[in-house]
C-alpha cells in the first residue's frame, strides 16, 4: 500500500469495490443440476452424491434429483457423481451453470458397498467405515492378515500365548471372537478356525480391508457385536496378470506368493493365488528355554472364478490350506510323543478347505432392483497337542442366502430383504472327553434405507433366526448418519448380537499352562448390546486434507461365557455371566498430511473393559486403559520411495497372575511400553524392494513364560502374554508385477 | 543402532538418486504430444503415474479436455513408440493405436470411454 501515491489511494479503493462489485456475484454462484437414470431419463436419482472432484464438499439430490453447489467449494472444474448400482462418475462442469448427468447402471453384485474413495475414513457409508487400501497393506510385513492391522488404529493385534505364537485381534477392547470376520462380504474363518484364522488369509490375496466399527448390517448374520472386519479379495476382473511377492526376515522365516490372474473367455475372468510361508529355524532370544516363535510351515491356495455377462453376475471361490506347527522348548522333540520326552512341546496340524458362490442377477432397466444368492460350504479339521493336552476339533459348515433389493416409491427408499439358513456340525475332543453339537438355523431378515436426499441416512435391520438348540432370536439394529454440513458428520449405531461360544478354541492361550480346564455349568450362547456413536470432522489446513475422528461405544452384555483365571490360581473355569460385563470404548483420531507426500495419523485410545469374575466386577486381564498409536507416511511423487513409521505405547494392563493370585487384589501389572516398526520401500516399473523392522526398541516382555523352568510342574502358564516375544526383526522383501 | 545406520543408508541413496535427477542435461530432450482416451481425473493421475515409472521419461502431463498427453523425455533411452505403447498398456488408446483390452478393462469404471 505505502507505494501507492496518495493522490491515487481514493480511486484505489473505488477500482476496489467495483472489483468486488463484479467478483461477489460469481463467488456465490451455484451449479445447479438434475441426476437421472441413463436408460430412462425420466427416472430421477434420490439420494445421488454429488460432490466436488478432490474436495469432500458436496451434496445429495433430492427427490426430484435436483441438487445445487456451490462454485465457491470447487477446486477443479469437476464433479464425481456417485449411487449405489450405478457407475459413478467424474463431469467437467466449467462454464456450465445447469448440468443433467446421467449415470449408467452397473451390473456390479449389488450388495457389496463398493468404497472407491482413497478416504480411509468413508463419508459416505452409514457406518462408522474405514478402509485400509492395498497401499496402506504394503506399508507393514508380509504376509499375513494380522500384519495388514499394524498402520491402522482401531483394530489390535495381541498374541494370545507365549508358545503357539497365535494372533488375535481385538475391537472396542473385546475379543476377536466379538468381531465378524468376513472375506468378500461372506462371513469366513468362524468357530473353531478362530484361533489362527488371521494366519489363513495372506496379505497378498487381498485388495482391500474394511473396518465397521460398532453393530453393522443384519444381512450378514447376529454374530458380529463389536463390529465387522470385511476382506476385500482380489477381483479376478482387475487383478495384475502376475505377482510375486518373497519376504524373509531376521528370525530365517520366509514367505513366498504368486497371483496369477486371466481372461477365459469373453465372460469368465480368474485369478490363482498361490502362498507359502516357513519357518524352520528355533529361536530363543530371551533365553528361557521356549523358542519365541513356533516353528511353522503353510501351503494356502485360493482361486477365484467371476462370470460376467449382461445383467447376472456370478464369483466362485475355493480355498485350501494346510498348516503345521510345532512350539515349546528348544529341545523339543516332534517326533517322539510327549509322554516319552521330558521336554515341552505343542504340536498342531491344521486342514481346511472352503467353496463358495455369489451370484446377483439385475432387473432390466431398474438398476436399482436386483436379487442375490449367496452359498458356502467349509470343512475345518485340526488336531493339536499342548503338552500332554491333547485338543482336536472339526467343524463342517454350510450357509445359503437369499438377498432381494428394491425401492419403495422412488430410490430415497431402499430395501433389502432374505432368507438364510446356516448349518454348523462341530465336534471336539479335549483330553478324553468328546463333545459337540449341530446348529440348524433358518432365518429371515429385513433392512429399510431411508435417505432424506440432504443430509440424513438411516438405516433399520431386523432378523429372526430360529435356532435349533437355543430357540428364536431377534436382532435388531439400526444405523443413522447425519450430515451437519458435507464436512460435519455424526452417526449412530445401536443393535444387539448373539453368538454360540467355542470356549476352548476361542481361549486356546490356556491350554498352553497347568491350569486345570473346567465348565462349571452348562454354557449359554453370548448375548450383547452394543451402542455408540462417532463424530467425523473432514478439514482443509493450508490447502491439504485433513480428517478427525472422534467415537464412543459401549458394549453390555447379557449373557457371557466368562473365563476366569482369578478366582483360583490352578484353574481355568468357564461360567455364564453372573452380573455385569461391560466395554467402554472412547478413540480419537487425527489424519493430516503435515507437508506434501508426508501423512500423519495419531489417536489416542482410552478402554475401560470389566466383567463380573464370581460375584466380584473387575478389570479385564491384559486390556490397557491407555494407549496411543502415531503413525508417519512419506511418499515421494507417483510412490517411487516410500517410507513409514509405526509408533505405539501401551499402558499398564491388569494381569491374573498364576503365582499370587489367590484373591482378585493381588493380581500383578504390566509394564508400560512403546514399540516402534519402520519400512521404506522402492518402486521400479515392475519391481518394489521393500525392507524394514517390527519392534525396533526391540522390548521384549519379560518372562512370558510363567514357570518356564518347569513346564510340566503346577506354576506353568504361557498365557500371560501381554508385549512382544521376538524382540526386533529385521525383513526384507520383494515385488514383481506384471499388469 | 544398526537400523538407524541402514536407514541412513537408505536416505543417502535416497537424496542422491534426486541430485542426480537434476544434473541431467537437456540436450537429448524431446517432447512429444499422444492423442489418447483418457476421460477424466482419475485417468490423468493413472497415466501420468504410468509414465513416471517410464525409461527416460522426465516428465508428463495429460489435459483432460483435450485428452492430449505432452511427455517429455530423453531420445537416448526411449522413443515415441515405446511411449504410446505404455500407453496402450496402461489402458488408454494412443494416436492411432488401441488400448489393450485387458488392461482397459481393468480400469475404474469412471475411466472408460462409455463413462462420459
Amino acid at each position: 500500500m505505502d507505494v501507492i501515491p496518495v493522490k491515487l489511494k481514493g480511486s484505489f479503493r473505488a477500482i476496489l469495490i467495483l472489483y468486488f462489485l463484479t467478483i461477489l456475484p460469481a463467488t456465490a454462484q451455484q451449479l445447479t443440476g438434475r441426476v437421472v437414470d441413463q436408460t430412462n431419463t425420466n427416472l430421477p436419482l434420490i439420494g445421488a452424491n454429488v460432490v466436488w472432484k478432490g474436495t469432500a464438499k458436496g451434496t445429495s439430490t433430492d427427490v426430484l434429483g435436483n441438487f445445487a453447489l456451490s462454485t465457491a467449494d470447487a477446486l477443479t472444474p469437476e464433479i464425481i457423481v456417485s449411487y449405489i448400482g450405478y457407475k459413478p462418475d467424474t463431469v467437467n462442469v466449467s462454464g456450465k451453470s445447469n448440468v443433467v448427468i446421467q449415470l449408467t447402471p452397473t451390473s456390479k453384485l449389488q450388495e457389496v458397498v463398493v468404497e472407491g474413495q482413497q478416504a480411509r475414513y468413508s463419508s459416505l457409508t452409514p457406518t462408522n467405515s474405514q478402509v485400509i487400501t492395498t497401499r496402506d497393506l504394503e506399508k507393514s510385513a508380509c504376509c499375513n492378515l494380522a500384519e495388514s492391522f499394524e498402520t491402522n488404529a482401531s483394530v489390535e493385534v495381541s498374541t494370545t500365548d507365549a508358545v503357539s505364537g497365535a494372533k488375535q485381534i481385538q475391537m472396542l477392547g473385546l475379543d476377536g471372537s466379538y468381531t465378524l470376520l468376513t472375506t468378500d462380504n461372506i462371513p469366513a474363518l468362524r468357530g473353531l478356525a478362530t484361533p489362527y484364522r488371521l494366519n489363513y488369509l495372506s496379505g497378498t490375496f487381498i485388495e482391500s480391508i474394511d473396518i465397521i466399527k460398532g453393530t453393522g448390517s443384519v444381512l450378514n448374520g447376529y454374530e458380529s457385536i463389536s463390529g465387522q472386519v470385511n476382506v476385500m479379495l482380489k477381483d479376478p476382473e482387475k487383478a495384475e496378470r502376475l505377482y510375486f511377492n518373497l519376504y524373509g526376515n531376521s528370525l530365517a522365516k520366509f514367505d513366498a506368493n504368486l497371483n496369477l490372474a486371466t481372461s477365459v473367455g469373453k465372460k469368465w475372468n480368474t485369478i490363482l493365488m498361490l502362498h507359502t510361508n516357513h519357518l524352520g529355524n528355533r529361536v530363543d532370544r530371551n533365553n528361557d528355554g521356549f523358542m519365541d516363535l513356533p516353528l511353522g510351515t503353510q501351503y494356502n491356495v485360493f482361486n477365484k472364478w467371476k462370470y460376467s455377462h449382461n445383467d447376472v453376475v456370478s464369483e466362485f471361490g475355493i480355498n485350501a490350506l494346510r498348516e503345521t506347527r510345532v512350539g515349546g522348548q528348544m529341545e523339543y522333540n516332534e517326533k517322539v510323543p510327549q509322554s516319552e520326552q521330558p521336554y515341552y512341546g505343542t504340536n498342531s496340524e491344521t486342514e481346511r478347505a472352503m467353496a463358495y458362490n455369489k451370484s446377483s442377477y439385475t432387473f432390466p432397466g431398474k438398476p436399482y432392483q436386483s436379487i442375490g444368492l449367496i452359498t458356502s460350504l467349509a470343512h475345518h479339521k485340526f488336531d493339536s497337542s499342548y503338552g500332554l493336552r491333547d485338543y482336536d476339533g472339526e467343524q463342517n459348515s454350510g450357509s445359503a442366502r437369499l438377498i432381494f433389493q428394491s425401492i419403495l416409491g422412488h430410490t430415497g427408499h431402499t430395501y433389502k430383504a432374505g432368507l438364510s439358513y446356516n448349518y454348523d456340525n462341530y465336534s471336539e475332543t479335549f483330553s478324553d472327553s468328546t463333545f459337540g453339537r449341530t446348529e440348524h438355523v433358518p432365518g429371515a431378515f429385513v433392512e429399510y434405507i431411508y435417505n432424506n436426499t440432504k443430509n440424513l441416512t438411516l438405516v433399520a435391520g431386523s432378523r429372526v433366526d430360529f435356532h435349533n438348540l437355543y430357540g428364536t432370536v431377534f436382532t435388531p439394529r439400526l444405523n443413522v448418519k447425519f450430515d451437519a454440513t458435507p464436512n460435519t458428520i455424526f452417526r449412530v449405531a445401536a443393535g444387539k448380537g448373539f453368538r454360540v461360544a467355542n470356549p476352548i478354541a476361542e481361549n486356546s492361550a490356556i491350554l498352553v499352562s497347568s491350569r486345570t480346564i473346567k465348565a462349571t455349568e452348562e454354557l449359554k450362547p453370548e448375548q450383547a448390546w452394543n451402542l455408540g456413536g462417532s463424530f467425523t470432522h473432514y478439514f482443509e489446513l493450508d490447502g491439504r486434507p485433513g480428517t478427525f475422528v472422534t467415537d464412543y461405544y459401549y458394549t453390555t452384555f447379557t449373557n457371557q461365557v466368562v473365563l476366569d483365571m482369578y478366582t483360583n490360581p490352578s484353574q481355568a473355569l468357564f461360567y455364564n455371566l453372573d452380573g455385569r460385563s461391560f466395554s467402554k470404548s472412547f478413540q480419537t483420531e487425527i489424519q493430516y498430511e503435515v507437508l506434501k507426500g508426508l501423512d500423519i495419523k495419531a489417536a489416542y485410545k482410552f478402554f475401560d473393559v470389566k466383567t463380573t469374575y464370581n460375584g466380584q466386577l473387575i478389570q479385564k486381564p491384559m486390556i490397557p486403559q491407555h494407549r496411543f498409536f502415531v503413525n508417519l507416511g512419506f511418499a515421494t511423487p507417483f510412490d517411487k520411495w516410500r517410507a513409514d513409521l509405526t509408533g505405539q505405547y501401551f499402558g499398564m494392563m491388569p494381569l491374573a497372575s498364576i503365582e499370587q493370585a489367590s484373591t482378585a487384589n493381588d493380581m500383578r501389572e504390566s509394564d508400560r511400553f512403546y514399540t516402534f516398526n519402520a519400512q521404506v520401500s522402492r518402486a521400479f516399473k515392475r519391481w518394489e524392494v521393500y525392507v524394514g523392522g517390527e519392534n525396533l526398541l526391540n522390548y521384549k516382555q519379560p518372562n512370558p513364560v510363567i514357570g518356564a523352568d518347569q513346564p510340566f510342574g503346577p506354576n506353568f502358564d504361557a498365557s500371560m502374554v501381554w508385549g512382544p516375544i521376538t524382540g526386533r526383526v529385521l525383513y526384507a522383501g520383494l515385488r514383481f508385477t506384471l499388469d | 543402532m544398526k537400523v538407524l545406520k541402514s536407514l541412513l543408508v537408505v536416505l543417502t541413496l535416497a537424496l542422491m538418486s534426486f541430485g542426480a535427477n537434476a544434473q541431467t542435461q537437456n540436450k537429448n530432450e524431446q517432447t512429444v504430444k499422444i492423442k489418447t482416451s483418457a476421460v477424466c481425473d482419475m485417468c490423468k493421475t493413472t497415466l501420468e503415474k504410468a509414465m513416471a515409472y517410464e525409461k527416460g521419461v522426465k516428465a508428463s502431463s495429460l489435459d483432460v479436455d483435450s485428452k492430449v498427453l505432452t511427455v517429455v523425455f530423453d531420445s537416448r533411452k526411449t522413443n515415441v513408440d515405446n511411449l504410446r505403447k505404455a500407453v496402450n498398456e496402461t489402458g488408454y488408446d494412443a494416436d492411432d493405436k488401441p488400448a489393450s483390452e485387458r488392461a482397459y478393462k481393468r480400469l475404474d469404471d469412471c475411466c472408460k470411454k462409455g463413462a462420459h
